[in-house]
């Protein structure tokens, strides 16, 4: 008995002792204390942005402008030629990161709307601003997916194609992707809720007028073209923005008077003892094109794009030749001598060059349109567009200026995959408009989980 | 008569007779009156006491020696007197003595049983004799350990005990081994077996090289700082009824290191050993002529015409006459880069030890300098180590044993595999690059002047890397536990232990300016791991009657682990961090980066129970409850519990094969776990409120990992039995084994879809399968004068994921080797495009679709399982030759049926690239007819429909034989004859190999970048550096 006793002692001398095995990770918040204040969600909603910022430094412009035809194959980085030459697979990197930065975005705005129950000290005008803003971000990021990872809106008739993981609400649940019909819809949603509610004024981010510059460009390549004309006409009309009077956009330091939304570098003397802190958002642009200290950069643009110049008839006279140096190879010159700077998204130049072209097709408006294209030529000191110019005229010119001004901006090929949806016979570097490998591949993590339908690769040379 | 000590027990250490013996002894000499007293000791040969071991009497009569080995009986008789010493597994001894009145004094010697059914084994929280043990242990002699020169110990384990999977990583200096016993259970948490040392399982973290991209390809290895000299015994256990007691840290198998203790008696062991290594197999890779030969024929083949662009020299869009030109300056040089990287790696060892010891306490210490090169230039480990093993009785019913080490080992670094050094000279490393210039040059408007070193692309070669970069990894280690063993009542044995772990490794790196263009740079990543453990345990042994005896044994622990790291930058500074005195001392107040400190603990509660009956039926269960703090509230605790039995056959009375001199069989059924996941794989977390990240100026706070409250111990079920026979009184023994493990909730780390905004979750997942057969035989093929013995082991594991949900075979992925997770196919099968032929009139390869339809068409969609790393059999055979003072051993190991993966070979022998190419590439299709192995060479991946931007050709082709059979160890002794042990003996280490492996090393284990790549990439190379082959000679005195 007394041994017995003694081995139930021994062999009991540690219970209750559960609280040993209570550890939590240090510094980091658990997710369930995380959100408690609106302190909290704006932060959380802020590093929606922050991701814009990694997104949109360049890294989804390059991709987008390798689909078109502005480019010339990549020096030797393998992620980019496999962009180029249209055969990325879901081992290719470069658009599997850029497929999950677009979602983690989506998973913290959606995280940002249904945590408005957790907080209580939020007042209803910022619950209405964060709910706009968290809308609006992932609006931009489905678009920004749906864009490159499927066929363009208008591949079939009724958009029943298949789109992009449909995110909108927080969930560990695997989905399958929805059609891009579905997805234009929801994005529209988003933004429209977007236009309504933001403010017209609200620092470096989001406000109705950039919400409208996207349903602007959205309605553009959904070939609405009466309320692509009618969203432009809310932003030209605001006042809020000129067109600048150089040909710079990509400016440090101040917001651009052009830029209707863009990703902000920051910089601030005061933080840092003895330097400057910086926190750069633009160095994909900057580290990929820049010529001038760099004697062979990753990009450079491609002799059919010199071709296509030449052919206008400009020569040198249009100042934004100055973007670029033909020769063995034609190196870009529009981002040397910057080290830091802000990179427009929305911007006036674009939206003044879409609403010309919606006006060509809607044969309305034509002076309207003449004049927004003239002063973007006056401006580059280009040829100017004849008064007299019919809708035709008119719709080939805003097509040239947009080409010319948003060279590096990555979105040239959204106008060229439009235009193949209208009936245009569109070749883009011998491969259809709607080519299969125009469509990158998924992230190698999407295909983790059964019946997912990635897209078929290649197929385009 | 009285006994002036009490009959002691530890664990199973008496059998039947003797007790009977003893208790006789009680009445016997009670009824004598005479005065007369016998006392001694009783050692082994090397002097340790054997506590507990049996003094008899005339044969009838006797009593136990306390746990220092000493005896005492009084009231003998005078006169002549028979008194016989055993111990189990040791060789009885009988001495004639004449008692005479007053005091008189025996000590014996014993010696080992050499027959394995009669050694003592260390089990989990105890001993128990073989004959007794009913679960599955392998035990290695120490001395099996130290005659091998490896660059750490647990190498050595290599072909010695069935079941157990051990491979060699690389030559490179303190490289660890990839241990599997019984297979891999684990799919994305650590499959490596539990390492216990003197009771307390240790820290054991191979990706604390954290710089330089993940460790320079190359992960530490923290068994490298243990002393092999230290070491007595290592026990493996291998099934459910043997790890039980280990539960929740035993799914993987659990190795058990006994060190070495005092002796009342003092004495010396001091061994040394010098040699030198070579690399066991050297690259072949291409000279300046070959590789613009291929090149060139790339290049006419793609359409170019003139002479082709050169990497580093000229570029694709060069004029003809560019490129000529740089194709006339390549010719003029040509590199060994190989030789540049590789030379002669020296050994220099030494060892000494002292045992020593009084009547009450004990001691053993030991200090070993071992300064160990490999062939790689630039790359050592030196290790200096001490230990104290101090045991203290303190009190006839108290005992206090402590023990005491501290290391260091010192690895002065060098780039290797994919980081660069001799990874480098098989792959970015061409032959026409010089290590100097010889004239000034101008290269991107930098001017370098003749001599100064070669870079390319902005990197260093090697060889500047090497000469410039002050490189060492330093890990301190401290193993220290104590154990306070009381007797409160007789047969009941309680045991206190304490035990601490601290693991200190600085990875100390100094860059100059001129190396990374920047400046002068030194840098210090900093890992501390403390890892503390306490328990009690107490054990009781009661004899029912005369044919039955029960043990009980009831224990709990608790063990915790907290890991901090720190790095700190040091912007010019003049000299690395090591050396230099002043940094150091700014260490505390440098630039550095506090990581977050992780934690984590286990609480245990266990018991075992042995039921013996007429010594012949053994039974045994255990019990173990762990709680982790790895998991939550709802599944914090596991139960693991395991019952076996074993029967000796050859006992029975109704038993009689005249040849069978020994029979039992044994089986048990038990389930165990595994919880080696990161400490806070459960909790859902958002970044630190300060975190420093922010947009617009504005702090941003964002999550880090999703929640998995569920998360839960991953277990194994496993059902074991075998049979061991003793043939020709024990000449011929032989043991066979079978086990089926069922392991289920495997705990994975699962890629998820991007778009749920996170790439990867912890979860239970997995369920996976090993079943396996043994067999071990140990022969005396000869004895006398030449004596002749062959130990040899096999064993297969099949291995099978059963299943993984709905996961497809890319949610679980070996690192980058292309290893994934496929249902009905091992853990880490390679999934890959199938390589069929190349076509003889194009010249184009052949692929083969999941049809099984040939096609030109290489596509992702299209991999399957190609095969896998893990082998059909595996074993190790050793022949001991011995003749007078003269011994030869001979270890051969073999691996039979394993895939290799040589990934490295996809750009090695493919599309031709910046990478220098294989001689094998010479047998290559170059016209319309050719049969060959490899296809027409181009410099564009898309002529093999590789898609663009992918010139790694992730075939089959590359999936070779890795069956093996490698001279391992081969050892020539000479025992010179004397009163002194000084032995004498020369030693060669992977002599030869056989293989059809056209790569370097059959056996491999490359750099992991965590625990998942390593459980699922076995037998992937990837520029790995081969193997050394060493020749050592060394001298050993125990005196």
């Amino acid at each position: 008995m007394k041994t017995t006793t003694f081995l139930l002692a021994i062999s009991l001398s540690l219970i209750s002792c559960d609280r040993l095995l209570v550890f939590e990770p240090g510094e980091v918040i658990l997710a369930e204390d995380a959100i408690s204040t609106s302190d909290d969600l704006q932060r959380l909603l802020i590093s929606t942005y922050d991701v814009l910022g990694n997104l949109y430094d360049g890294r989804v412009q390059i991709v987008n402008e390798l689909r078109g035809d502005n480019l010339a194959e990549p020096d030797n980085n393998n992620d980019y030629k496999s962009v180029y030459n249209r055969e990325t697979t879901f081992f290719t990197g470069i658009n599997g990161g850029i497929y999950t930065d677009f979602y983690y975005a989506i998973y913290r705005s959606n995280v940002v709307l249904g945590s408005f129950d957790l907080v209580e000290d939020i007042t209803p005008v910022d619950r209405t601003r964060i709910t706009a803003e968290a809308r609006f971000v992932r609006a931009v990021c489905h678009l920004g997916a749906v864009k490159m990872f499927a066929q363009p809106f208008g591949y079939t008739s009724d958009n029943s194609h298949l789109g992009i993981p449909l995110r909108l609400e927080a969930s560990q649940n695997p989905l399958p992707r929805a059609s891009v019909g579905e997805v234009y819809t929801a994005i529209i949603e988003d933004f429209t809720y977007a236009a309504e509610h933001l403010p017209s004024s609200n620092g470096a981010y989001a406000t109705s007028d950039a919400a409208n510059g996207y349903l602007a460009h959205m309605h553009f390549l959904m070939q609405d073209w009466m309320k692509t004309v009618s969203y432009c006409d809310a932003i030209i009309s605001s006042g809020h923005y000129s067109l600048d009077t150089d040909l710079n956009r990509f400016e440090s330091g101040i917001t651009n008077v052009e830029t209707i939304f863009g990703i902000q570098s920051f910089m601030d003397s005061d933080l840092l003892e003895d330097a400057t802190f910086v926190d750069f958002r633009c160095e994909s642009l900057r580290d990929n094109y820049r010529s001038d200290n760099n004697p062979t950069p990753q990009l450079t643009f491609s002799i059919d794009f010199i071709n296509w110049w030449n052919g206008l008839g400009e020569g040198s006279g249009d100042a934004r030749a100055e973007w670029f140096t033909s020769g063995e190879r034609n190196f870009c010159n529009r981002f040397n001598g910057l080290d830091v700077f802000n990179v427009p998204l929305i911007h006036l130049s674009g939206i003044m060059l879409i609403r010309a072209e919606a006006l060509s097709e809607l044969n309305e408006n034509l002076s309207s349109a003449i004049t927004d294209i003239n002063s973007i030529r006056s401006r580059a000191n280009a040829s100017l567009l004849s008064e007299s110019s019919d809708a035709t005229l008119i719709r080939n010119a805003a097509r040239i200026d947009y080409r010319k001004e948003t060279l590096c901006e990555g979105t040239w090929v959204d106008q060229l995959q439009r235009r193949g949806t209208m009936g245009e016979d569109i070749t883009i570097r011998g491969g259809s408009w709607d080519c299969p490998g125009m469509a990158l591949q998924f992230s190698n993590t999407e295909n983790t989980v059964s019946g997912f339908v990635l897209n078929p690769e290649g197929g385009c040379l | 008569m009285q006994f002036k000590h009490l009959p002691f027990h530890f664990n199973y250490s008496k059998t039947m007779k003797n007790i009977l013996a003893v208790f006789a002894s009680v009445f016997l000499l009670s009824m004598t009156a005479q005065t007369q007293t016998l006392s001694g000791f009783v050692y082994d040969i090397n002097g340790t006491p054997l506590p507990s071991s049996t003094v008899i009497v005339d044969g009838s009569s006797g009593v136990f020696c306390d746990y220092n080995g000493h005896y005492e009986i009084s009231a003998l008789s005078l006169g002549k007197h028979s008194i016989e010493f055993s111990f189990i597994g040791y060789l009885k001894k009988t001495f004639e003595i004449e008692i005479t009145k007053g005091e008189n004094n025996l000590n014996a010697r014993l010696k080992e049983d050499a027959v394995m059914i009669n050694d003592v084994v260390v089990v989990g929280y105890g001993v128990q004799r073989r004959k007794e043990v009913t679960g599955s242990i392998a035990k290695i002699d120490a001395k099996k350990i130290t005659a091998v020169q490896t660059p750490s110990f647990e190498a050595a384990l290599q072909g010695q005990a069935a079941g157990v999977q051990v491979s060699q990583s690389s030559g490179a200096a303190g490289a660890g081994s990839l241990i599997r016993i019984r297979g891999v259970a684990s799919i994305s948490g650590s499959g490596d077996p539990l390492v216990v040392v003197d009771g307390i399982p240790i820290t054991q973290e191979y990706f604390l090289n954290r710089r330089a991209g993940y460790g320079g390809g190359f992960n530490n290895n923290p068994l490298a700082s243990i002393n092999p000299n230290d070491i007595e015994s290592i026990e493996i256990l291998k099934d459910a009824a043997a790890t039980g007691i280990y539960g929740s840290r035993g799914a993987n198998g659990v190795i058990l290191i006994t060190t070495k203790r005092g002796t009342s008696k003092t004495s010396f062991e001091y061994s040394s050993r010098i040699g030198f290594s070579k690399v066991a197999s050297r690259p072949n890779m291409m000279n300046t002529e070959e590789y613009l030969t291929i090149r060139q024929e790339a290049w006419e083949n793609d359409g170019g015409t003139g002479y082709v662009w050169l990497p580093h020299m000229s570029s694709s869009t060069d004029s003809p006459e560019s490129r000529r030109a740089a194709y006339l300056r390549a010719v003029e040089t040509n590199t060994d880069w190989v030789d540049e990287t590789v030379g002669t790696g020296m050994k220099n060892a030494h060892s000494f030890a002292a045992r020593t010891g009084g009547d009450k306490w004990s001691m053993y210490s030991g200090f070993a300098y071992d300064d160990n090169e490999s062939y790689m230039l630039g790359n050592s480990y030196t290790r200096i180590s001490g230990r104290i093993n101090l045991d203290v009785d303190l009190a006839p019913w108290a005992k206090l044993l402590f023990s005491g080490s501290m290391s260091q080992g010192r690895n002065q670094r060098v780039s290797m595999a994919w980081s660069g050094g001799l990874g480098r000279a098989m792959s970015q490393a061409l032959p026409y690059m010089p290590v100097r210039y010889e004239n000034d040059t101008l290269v991107n408007g930098v001017s370098y002047e003749s001599g100064d070193f070669y870079q390319w692309n902005t990197n260093w070669n090697m060889v500047a890397e090497r000469e410039m970069k002050k490189w060492r990894s330093t890990e301190n280690r401290t193993f220290t536990n104590a154990q306070l063993i009381l007797t409160p009542l007789q047969d009941l044995h309680v045991k206190f232990t304490g035990g601490f772990d601290r693991m200190l490794v600085e990875e100390d790196m100094w860059e100059p300016e001129a190396f990374n263009n920047y400046l002068d740079q030194g840098n210090l990543y900093s890992n501390t791991i403390l890892n503390w453990n306490v328990g009690v345990t107490a054990d009781y042994q009661h004899e029912i009657d005369d044919t039955q005896a029960l043990t009980l044994l009831v224990g709990s622990e608790y063990q915790r682990a907290d890991n901090f790291s720190w790095d700190y930058y040091f912007p010019n500074s003049p000299s690395p961090v090591y050396s230099s005195d002043s940094l150091q001392s700014l260490l505390d107040t440098a630039d550095r980066r506090i990581n977050l400190p992780t934690q984590h603990s286990f609480l245990s509660y266990f018991s075992r129970i042995n039921y013996s009956l007429e010594d012949r039926y053994f039974f045994q269960a255990t019990m173990r409850v762990d709680g982790s703090s790895r998991f939550g509230r709802n599944s914090r605790y596991g139960f693991f519990p395991a019952v076996s039995a074993g029967w000796v056959i050859s006992d029975e009375n109704w038993f009689n094969a005249e040849n069978i001199s020994f029979l039992k069989v044994r089986s048990s059924v038990g389930k165990t776990g595994a919880a080696n996941i990161p400490d806070y794989a459960r909790f859902g977390t958002y970044s630190p409120t300060n975190n420093g990240i922010t947009y617009a100026g504005d702090s941003i706070l964002y999550p880090i990992q999703p929640a998995n409250p569920d998360l839960k111990w991953e277990s194994t079920r496993t059902i074991d039995g075998s049979v061991e026979i003793g043939l020709l009184q024990d000449r011929l023994v032989l043991e066979v084994g079978a086990y089926h493990k069922w392991s289920t909730d495997v705990l994975m780390n699962v890629s998820v879809p991007a778009s749920t905004g996170f790439t990867n979750y912890w979860d239970n997942v997995g369920t996976v399968m090993n079943r396996g057969v043994e067999l071990s035989i140990k022969s005396y093929n000869t004895t006398g004068r030449l004596g002749w013995v062959t130990e040899l082991n096999v064993s297969k594991n099949y291995n099978e994921l059963i299943d993984i949900g709905e996961y497809t075979p890319d949610a679980i992925s070996g690192g980058s080797n292309d290893s994934r997770v496929i249902v009905g196919r091992p853990i880490g099968s390679f999934f890959l495009v199938e390589h069929s032929h190349v076509d003889a009139e194009t010249g184009l390869p052949v692929y083969i679709d999941l049809e099984g339809n040939e096609t030109f068409e290489y596509s992702n969609d299209i991999r399957k399982y190609v095969g896998d790393g893990l082998p059909d059999f595996i074993g190790g055979m050793t022949n001991s030759l011995t003749y007078g003072n003269w011994d030869l051993t001979a270890l051969v190991s073999f691996s039979v049926g394993a895939k290799i993966f040589d990934s490295s070979a996809k750009r090695q022998l493919g599309v031709v690239s910046d990478w220098n190419m294989r001689t094998e590439l010479f047998d290559r299709w170059q016209q319309p007819g050719d049969e060959s192995t490899y296809p027409r060479l181009t410099l564009d991946e898309t002529t093999y429909s590789l898609p663009s931007g992918f010139p790694w050709w992730n075939t089959s082709l590359f999936i070779y034989d890795a069956s093996y059979l490698r001279l391992r160890n081969l050892t020539l002794g000479y025992n010179v004859p004397g009163k002194n042990e000084i032995r004498l003996a020369v030693n060669a280490t992977n002599v030869f190999t056989i293989t059809n492996f056209p790569g370097l090393d059959p056996e491999v284990v490359r750099d992991f970048e965590n625990a998942q790549d390593r459980n699922m990439s076995a037998n992937v190379t990837y520029l790995t550096p081969p193997q050394e082959r060493a020749f050592t000679f060394s001298i050993t005195a125990n005196f």
